[in-house]
């Protein structure tokens, strides 16, 4: 469902992304982990049309990112970590306006925005009446997962999705992208929330400064490099060191 | 039976207009009191244009290209201006890119959206000017009957070279100068574009006023078929069938000139609009410099921590605000889109009276003290823009801190855009006046506008609490404010006229010791007013 050949981001001198390849077939929840800066936002925008690659490329559902850009955004669902929205349109006007860019007619896409806003216990007047700007960061956020799934995409995009929802959205959430994927869709979830991502991910894959370090089922990584947890994984792969240690010398420092 | 799809095409127009009227933020508002915060300011901003569009009255008597070229050349200007400073929002606004490049949008279809509600709008503002001109050219002896819809079209023609200059202006410099710069050059360009419609505002007038009176205004002047309002004006007599062979060339020069503008702005440069959407998602670190030491201080915070600035932002607020200010004045992108595109009819005008008062032979001095007076002007501008911002809910921020009231942080911005602003203002003046004939005589004229200066810089913050950036910059577009502003440049202007009378009486440091006096005076019951500030409640 998704391929990604030699993928590479420069700004400048810095390399954001180093020549990533990747294949991801539908049906499997991909955790993308690394810390900040290790290039997980920099690949998601390449691979939905918002930065061009320096070199290489990737093909989602059979079409070439660089050669059939339109037709990879309409398979593509994407909630950016940023959660941006127009903060001046109610979000129903939101919801029409995003389903009207993908041609989907007034009353599907009605009927699809009452589902999920039963589905995430939205008020329908709330949808109608108030601006987004006026809206809290958990009910933006559940618009804007809303709005990547409206057109029904074959492959989907999660940024930071949970950041924001309360701990009932966030289950119902975690369901709801365990059932997508049942479904055939291709889920590529970038968190920094390591246990959400071991718990929901069939396959989880670790970068760091724009490099590939370790692609593999969690339970398999884990016991590949003989850690206790994801979390220990990670940390020692990124350079974690001595993390408990240092806290301890910045809480004294509190100290009277 | 189904409702029709929306066209892509209508569905982002649509999107854009109601952005344009309601703004880009939104806190705390229901979708029923939205519109009214931004579309009541533009009603009264048209009703403003039909006023000041009433001036071209005194033109009914000289013809139709006369009246024409006139409506022509101040439509051009408002429309540059109100599309120059709207483009950079609209055109490229750095949020966009995360809600709308990753949806299956040509960057045509964008571009063509967004360019259409600006025309939408630059038609309101044009038809609202012209609305006095164009029927008083129906009616009239030296009118024609059709003059008001034959106008009609040339101004729709006039608006799209107008939008499509703007938008080819922003292409160019994005294909020149490389992605890299774009903020920056976007900025430069709109500065300098500004400033061009501002000298050309100059001009008109003394173009048409020059016309007045002939029989055919363009013998003898092949220069003026070089103008665009020449072009249109040519266009409204071929279409009223008056037309000369001049007027069907210099018509076809303005027809041929826009198509080619249209075709470039929106056709083959389309793709380097969707590279700047995407310059502007990119979230790069900045490259390192070569000759940047890590941990070295900033040229700004060197400056903050000595004298004079030390002894001047003794409270910690007062220069924690200050050097907030600052760095968004110099640093951030749409803070420079507004300001500074704003700030350049403040410092066009006193270089028009000084080459005004060059020009007079009488040798008064009174073009130096007009430009003082006007520069005095500065801080009071730039503090009514700095109170807006794209991150104004930042400003939170400030009622977090232990601070009883805003009074600290108005000090602080009042002292940077006195600092940053008006000061090197002021020392240009200094030094172009020292190279004037007997300039250093005059010098003595430009001290009645510097000692204004800190009065007019204290009542923004005084009379409408100017926080600094602490307001969205939807709120910015006020026709009110820019009535008061014109109404305090007329105040500013009579200090200079009362100090350039003084003088002719001898009596220059008499006046400029009264003058020193009352803004003493007035400056610390300003300061009492903003000490005195409390926060007002967040809705």
């Amino acid at each position: 469902m998704i391929s990604i050949q030699r993928l590479t981001k420069q700004f400048g001198p810095q390399t954001a992304v180093d020549a990533l390849s990747l294949e991801i077939p539908a049906g499997q929840i991909v955790g993308l982990l690394g810390p900040n800066g290790a290039g997980k936002s920099t690949t998601l925008k390449m691979l939905t049309g918002l930065l061009i690659p320096t070199s290489g490329t990737a093909t989602i559902c059979g079409h070439d990112l660089l050669k059939e850009p339109m037709e990879v955004k309409r398979n593509v669902g994407f909630v950016p970590d940023s959660g941006a929205v127009f903060e001046s349109l109610t979000g129903l006007e939101y919801l029409e306006m995003v389903a009207a860019l993908y041609g989907i007619p007034p009353e599907s896409a009605r009927e699809r925005i009452r589902q999920f806003i039963a589905f995430f216990d939205l008020s329908f007047e709330t949808l109608t009446d108030k601006l987004l700007g006026a809206y809290s960061k958990g009910m933006r956020r559940k618009v804007v997962i809303t709005a990547a799934l409206l057109h029904n995409p074959p492959v989907v995009f999660f940024d930071e999705p949970l950041d924001g929802l309360d701990a009932n959205a966030a289950v119902g959430f975690k369901a709801l992208i365990q059932t997508l994927a049942r479904e055939g869709k291709a889920i590529v979830y970038s968190s920094h929330i390591l246990d959400v991502v071991e718990r929901v991910c069939d396959r989880v894959i670790i970068i760091d400064k724009g490099k590939l370090l370790v692609d593999g089922a969690p339970a398999e990584l884990v016991a590949a490099h003989r850690a206790k947890s994801l979390e220990q994984l990670f940390t020692s792969l990124t350079g974690g060191h001595d993390l408990e240690q240092k806290a301890e010398d910045f809480a004294k420092t509190f100290r009277p | 039976m189904s409702s029709p799809v929306p066209s892509q095409a209508k569905t982002l127009q649509r999107l854009y207009l109601a952005l344009f009227l309601r703004g880009r933020g939104a806190r705390g508002l229901r979708k029923d009191q939205a519109p009214r915060s931004i579309a009541q300011k533009l009603w009264g901003t048209i009703a403003l244009y039909v006023m000041v569009g009433m001036m071209a009255l005194t033109f009914v008597g000289q013809g139709s290209f006369l009246l024409s070229f006139y409506l022509h050349g101040s439509t051009l200007l408002f429309l540059g201006m109100f599309i120059a400073t709207s483009a950079g929002e609209i055109l490229f606004n750095k949020d966009e890119a995360e809600i709308l490049l990753h949806r299956p949008i040509e960057p045509r279809t964008l571009l063509w959206a967004k360019v259409t509600v600006l025309m939408r709008v630059s038609l309101w503002i044009a038809c609202a000017f012209n609305l006095a001109g164009a029927i008083a050219g129906s009616v009239t002896a030296k009118g024609a009957p059709f003059f008001a819809p034959v106008h009609f079209v040339s101004i729709c023609i006039s608006a799209l070279f107008c939008a499509g200059s703007v938008v080819l202006l922003y292409q160019l410099c994005l294909r020149w100068f490389g992605r890299e710069r774009l903020d920056n050059l976007m900025t430069t360009a709109q500065v300098l574009l500004a400033v061009v419609i501002v000298v050309a505002s100059q001009m008109v007038p003394h173009l048409v006023l020059g016309m007045k009176g002939r029989m055919d205004p363009l013998v003898g002047k092949p220069w003026l078929s070089l103008l665009p309002p020449a072009w249109f004006a040519s266009l409204d007599e071929v279409l009223l069938g008056r037309g000369n062979t001049t007027h069907f060339m210099m018509a076809g020069i303005g027809v041929l000139v826009t198509a080619t503008v249209l075709i470039l702005a929106f056709g083959r440069m389309a793709r380097a609009y969707e590279e700047g959407l995407q310059t502007l998602a990119e979230s790069r670190p900045r490259a390192p410099h070569k000759e940047s030491q890590p941990g070295k201080r900033r040229l700004l915070d060197r400056l903050t921590s000595a004298p004079p600035l030390v002894w001047l932002l003794r409270d910690p607020v007062t220069r924690a605000s200050f050097r907030l200010c600052a760095a968004y004045l110099l640093r951030d992108r749409d803070m420079k889109l507004r300001l500074y595109p704003g700030m350049a009819p403040m410092l066009v005008m006193p270089a028009m009276f000084m080459f005004q008062g060059m020009k007079d032979h009488s040798g008064a001095p009174w073009g130096v003290a007009l430009a003082a007076g006007y520069l005095g002007m500065i801080p009071m501008m730039a503090m009514t823009m700095l109170q807006f911002s794209q991150h104004w809910q930042a400003a939170d921020l400030y009622r977090l801190a232990p601070v009883t009231g805003p009074g600290p942080f108005i000090h602080g911005a009042i002292r940077a855009v006195t600092i940053l602003l008006a000061l090197p203002a002021m020392l240009l003046l200094v030094s172009v006046t020292c190279l004037f004939p007997n300039g250093f005589e005059k010098l003595l004229l430009i001290l009645p506008g510097v000692i204004a200066m800190p009065f007019f810089a204290m009542v923004p913050g005084a009379l409408e609490k100017c926080v600094p950036l602490a307001k969205p910059t939807e709120e910015a577009k006020s026709a009110s404010r820019g009535g008061m502003i014109f109404l305090l440049m007329i105040v500013s202007m009579i200090v200079p006229a009362l100090a350039t009378g003084a003088q002719m009486v001898n009596l220059l440091p008499h006046f400029l010791l009264l003058e020193t006096s009352v803004v003493i005076a007035a400056c610390w019951l300003l300061k009492l007013l903003i000490d005195r500030k409390q926060w007002d409640p967040l809705e």
